[in-house]
Formats: structure tokens, sequence, C-alpha cells
């Protein structure tokens, strides 16, 4: 199944659609109202690109300084090739302990790595506490946004699943009385938790610690209480300086949803005495993307969502239609690094306007990535026939005046005269599948220029 | 060492690009004005009250919360003593935590609390209601600015802006979310 079959399945509920679109672009004219706020924000965008762009140019020695100064800071740091290992040293960690109850704050890294259903069949009992999370999880879903896991749900059907799972009473729909029920519900869980799981916004190569940011408070709450945290983290997620985290936290929250500062921007960086703190870093197929020359700088990425909040494909087509960890514009060109021919048709998924680019905080050229993407899969062959055949055809087409003009000629005639079932036949036209074709003009451009050349005013 | 770390670290001087300088992030400037504050922090759901000095918590407090019966804090005896050893089942009955903050930041409304001052690290989020207490010399207008004036961020130590909160319904902003329902501010 590629992308455009998935999204259809999301825009069969037109009213749906209408929703997601104007909520995100709700979200995006909030980001807009927050950067403009700030008179230095491009400045603070040019830095922030010179500072990720150096750290992927030193990763090795930052990975080590790191790692030097997190163990002398108390802290125990694990590295996992990929996603396999990753699941292993953290099954491992809490079998140590003798633990089965673990909380879980967002990290889009464990979801990458399918930490969880990898918990549960071992017998651990992991509880997502973002509460957009702890819906998805319910109802056994994906996050469907990176910073708005739950985004494609309406208020009702948060109802209905809490109604199953939590026994709030049937037909309650009030946002403040469900969050309270989920308060209630995971305070439990938090009480209870023996390990905290939490992912990494930043890590500071210069003091060994890590960097989480959320608005519920979940993270601070989860690893203060339980006796071990486990912290785990994709290696690009490395900054030098702990004075960098003035860039970046200023940066973050705005282009994400609009708010100055997110409300926690908690750091840790020792454990508390007679606790234990775990790093786990993570490659996963970064340090192939960091070989990539016209790729990586993908890998500069703070998650922040601006891309998807801004993307007009995204916006109408919804996050699960691109079947992949991170969704929208800097999901499509993340995912073919992972699996090219299982993701071969997200890059597709772009109308190429570059608005994604536009906002992105650490300027990653997403847009161009994804042209850039095209053509890699075209070398491939990971494209349709159909599209590679009509692509070269047109090719043809547009760069030889004659056939251009023989071909204009003959569709103005064709549109008028051959019979709507042709010129609208599914398998052969898909674009107008959705599309009525315009009325066919009495004339070209050319002709009528030479005309107008002919005849002077 | 695991052969994972040397695979990786490997991989990664292979792959990286040439180097590339780190710039130098200048100080922006900006308004430091306690106005400015107060206007950020309200508009994320805190609230700011001034007080003659911290002398004056206590009456100031028992008006703002007349109902909190547990309170811990490390400014006045409160009701719970609570230290790092404290347990879990103490911590959570706790309505109401005052804890001295050190750094405030104009443009986004946080301040700085290191776990010095938080008597126990859960104890800033655990509890129902949080009060923060300030020197309004000490707010500055940057996180630039902020981070120049951190020593170093301790064991640990976080930037709280304004309540607990949660738009994951619907996008409705919902206060009190896991961590304080409410958050105010004691400016002196």
């Amino acid at each position: 199944m590629n992308h455009a079959t998935r999204a259809a399945k999301f825009v069969g509920d037109a009213d749906r659609t209408t929703w997601h679109d104007e909520t995100l672009w709700f979200v995006r004219a909030k980001r807009d109202k927050a950067v403009y706020a700030v008179p230095e924000f491009q400045d603070l965008r040019e830095l922030a690109s010179q500072i990720k762009d150096h750290t992927l140019s030193k990763l090795d020695t930052y990975l080590e300084q790191f790692e030097e100064q997190a163990k002398r800071n108390g802290v125990h740091v694990h590295w996992a090739a990929d996603a396999a290992e990753h699941n292993a040293i953290i099954l491992d960690i809490i079998r140590k302990h003798n633990a089965t109850r673990v909380v879980k704050s967002k990290s889009m890294l464990t979801e990458e790595c399918h930490l969880n259903p990898h918990l549960l069949s071992n017998g651990i009992e992991v509880v997502d506490t973002d509460l957009g999370e702890r819906i998805i999880q319910l109802r056994d879903e994906a996050p469907s946004h990176l910073v708005l896991p739950a985004i494609h749900l309406k208020k009702e059907d948060v109802g209905e699943t809490f109604f199953q799972h939590l026994g709030t009473a049937k037909g309650e729909i009030d946002p403040q009385v469900l969050t309270e029920a989920a308060r209630q519900h995971l305070r439990a869980r938090f009480l209870a938790a023996e390990v905290a799981i939490s992912g990494v916004n930043f890590a500071v190569a210069e003091t060994g610690g890590v960097v989480v940011c959320t608005n519920e408070g979940n993270a601070d709450l989860g690893v203060n209480l339980a006796h071990v945290h486990i912290a785990a983290m994709g290696i690009e997620k490395l900054i030098p300086r702990l004075s960098d985290l003035a860039v970046f936290t200023r940066l973050l929250a705005r282009s994400a949803t609009g708010q100055p500062v997110t409300t926690y921007t908690s750091h840790y960086t020792k454990p508390a005495a007679g606790k234990e703190m775990h790093i786990v870093i993570v490659d996963n197929g970064r340090t192939k993307q960091l070989g990539r020359p016209d790729f990586r700088a993908s890998l500069k990425c703070i998650r922040c969502g601006a891309c998807m909040n801004t993307c007009p494909v995204y916006r109408r087509s919804g996050g699960h239609s691109y079947d992949f960890t991170v969704p929208g514009p800097i999901g499509a060109i993340l995912s073919p690094n992972i699996d090219m021919k299982k993701h071969s048709s997200l890059p597709f998924a772009s109308t190429l306007c570059g608005s994604c680019s536009d906002v992105c905080p650490v300027k990653i050229d997403i847009h161009t990535q994804l042209y850039k993407w095209r053509q890699v899969l075209g070398e491939a062959n990971e494209i349709p026939a159909s599209k590679k055949w009509s692509m070269k055809l047109m090719g043809r087409l547009l760069t030889s005046p004659k056939v251009f003009g023989v071909s204009g000629k003959l569709a103005r005639q064709g549109i008028k005269y051959l019979p709507y079932s042709l010129t609208h036949a599914r398998h052969f036209n898909v674009w107008a599948v959705a599309r009525e074709l315009p009325t066919p003009p009495k004339q070209s451009f050319r002709e009528w220029y030479q005309q107008q050349a002919k005849n002077p005013a | 060492m695991s052969s994972s770390r040397e695979k990786i670290l490997a991989a990664a001087r292979a792959n990286k690009p040439d180097e590339k300088p780190l710039p130098t992030v200048p100080d922006f400037g900006g308004d430091d004005s306690t106005e400015r504050f107060t206007q950020v922090l309200t508009s994320i759901g805190g609230q700011v009250v001034w007080i003659d000095g911290p002398e004056q918590l206590q009456p100031v407090l028992k008006q703002l919360y007349p109902e909190s019966r547990l309170s811990a804090s490390p400014l006045f005896s409160g009701t719970v003593p609570v230290d790092a050893l404290t347990s879990t089942e103490v911590l959570a009955d706790v309505d109401l935590a005052v804890l001295p903050g050190e750094i405030g930041v104009a443009e986004n409304g946080c301040i700085w609390l290191p776990e010095a001052n938080m008597l126990h690290r859960a104890l800033p989020t655990i509890t129902q209601h949080l009060v923060l207490v300030l020197d309004h010399r000490r707010i500055v207008a940057t996180m630039h600015q902020a981070y120049a004036q951190l020593p170093s961020t301790g064991g640990y130590g976080a930037f709280i802006a304004g309540p607990s909160k949660t738009a994951d319904i619907e996008q409705s902003l919902v206060i009190g979310a896991h961590g304080a329902r409410s958050l105010v501010v004691l400016l002196y």
C-alpha cells in the first residue's frame, strides 16, 4: 500500500479531513505569531543550523566527550547499533532490577524501535504517560504527529476510549473531564512505577546531561519518583555547549505549538542519591544517513513538527498515511534511508511548495531533499512503471518544441471529441479521478502569439 | 568496551562531512522588565503576585490557598517535612509546595529551579499547586542570559513556565495535566 492509497482512506471522511486541515493550520498560525514576536528569530534559525552542522561534522568527538562526562556524573552509558539492541539493553536493565512496572514519557526513538511491544511480550507493563500517547496506546494505534500524537482523533473518539478503559461516563466528551480522568489514572501508575523511560530532546556534550521538554510534566514526575531512569537518545541529539540550549529552547516550542517555551525544560545530569540513571545512545541507520551528503542535513531535525503543520499534503492526508514513525515532510526524507522499497511513495507525497523548509527551525532543505530522493528512487527503480514511463514521455515532450506543439493541438481536439469515459478512464488518467478537465481553449498561447506578431496592433 | 560503541564511533568518523565552524552566539539583549515577565507568564496560565519580602510569605499564602492543608517549603516550616528521602506516599499528599526560584526569564515566563531548592526532585511536579518565590532583580530578558548566569545545571534542574498543561484532546487547552495544577510566582 502506498501513501496515496492510505490517504484516500483518510480523505474519505470529508468533515474530519477539513477539521484536521484547519486545526493544524491554526497551530501553524500560532507558530507565526510567536515567531514574529522575536526580532532575532531568523538569526536563531541560522545559529541553530550552524551548531547542528558543526556537531555532525565532529559527531564522533562529541559522542566520546558526552560519554566521558556522563560517566563522570555517575550515569551508565550504553550503545545500541540498532533497534533490537536498544530494546534488549532496556529490557536487560529492567530485569536486573526485577521490575515489571514501567512508565514512559514521550520518545519517538522508542516508537521507532518498537520498544513497547518488546517489553509487553516480555511481561513488562509499560505505560505511556503523555496524554496523547496514552490515548493512542489504549487504542493500540501509532502516533500520527511528532508533538500532537492523537491529532487524528476527535474528543468523541477519546471519550469512547476512556469510557472503555478508564471508566468515564458513556458520552463524556469534555476535554477537561477526560484529562482529569487521565490524571487520576496515570497518577496511580506514576506512584507505582519502578523504572521510568524518557526520550531526549538535547544531549549536551560539555556536561554529559540530557534535556527533556514537556508541557505536562510527565517526564519529571515519572523519572523523579522511579528508582531507575533510562533515557533513550539518537546520536543526532547532541549539541556541544550548555549555552547552545538557549538557541534551541527559544526555537523549539515556538516552532512546534507557538508557545514561548515548553512548561518544563528539565536537565537531567546526575542520578539522585541512591538511584540509577542510564543513557542508551542509538544509531539505527543514523550513521548511514550521515554518509549521504545530499541527505545528512535531515539529522539536524529537533522534532518540532512545524513542517507537518504547514504541509498541505500532511494536513489533508493525516499522519497515518505515511506509515512511518515520523510522518510529514521530515518523515518523507528520513524514511527512505531506513527502507527505500517500503517508503518509496513518501517523497512523492509533496507538492514541493517548500513551505516545510521555510518554517524549519534548523533550516533543513526538506523540499530539496524530497526532490533528490525522487531521483534516487527513480535510479533504483523504486517508482511504479506507469509513473516512470509517463515521466519519460513527458520529458521527451517538454524538451522538443515541435512535439510539444503537435501534442498540444492533439490534446485540445482530444478533450473536445473523445468520450468522457475515455478521458476519465481511472486506470489511464489517474489525475482525473477527482478532477474535471478544463474546457479546451480555441488556440494555444503560441498560436495566439504568432497571430499577434503577424498583425501588430 | 561494547563492539556497538566502536562500530557507531567508527561509522560516524568515516561518514561525517568536513569540519564546519561552531558559531559564537551573541547576547541579543531584549526586554528584562518585570512587566514583560508578568505579561508572558500570565498568558501561559501562571499568576504573578507582588510581596514586600520573603518574610511576608505566610499571610499571602493563607490568602491565596485558604483550602490547602498539607504544604512543604524550605522557606518556612510547612506541615509536611520533605527531604530527598521522603517516600512517594507522603509526597503524593502534598497540596502546596513553596520553593525559591533562582532566575526568571522575561521572554517566556520561565523560572530556573535547581535541585537544591526543591527539597525532593519530584516535589515541583507531584504537588497539586506550586508557588515559586523570586527576587525581581533576578529576571533576565532571554534564555541566553539565563544560561550565562547558571553556574551549572547541577544533578537535576528545570526551567518551569506556568502550570502543567496539555492540549492533546482536540487541541483544547487544559491546565493541570500531570504536574502542578497552578503556578503562582511571588515576586519581591
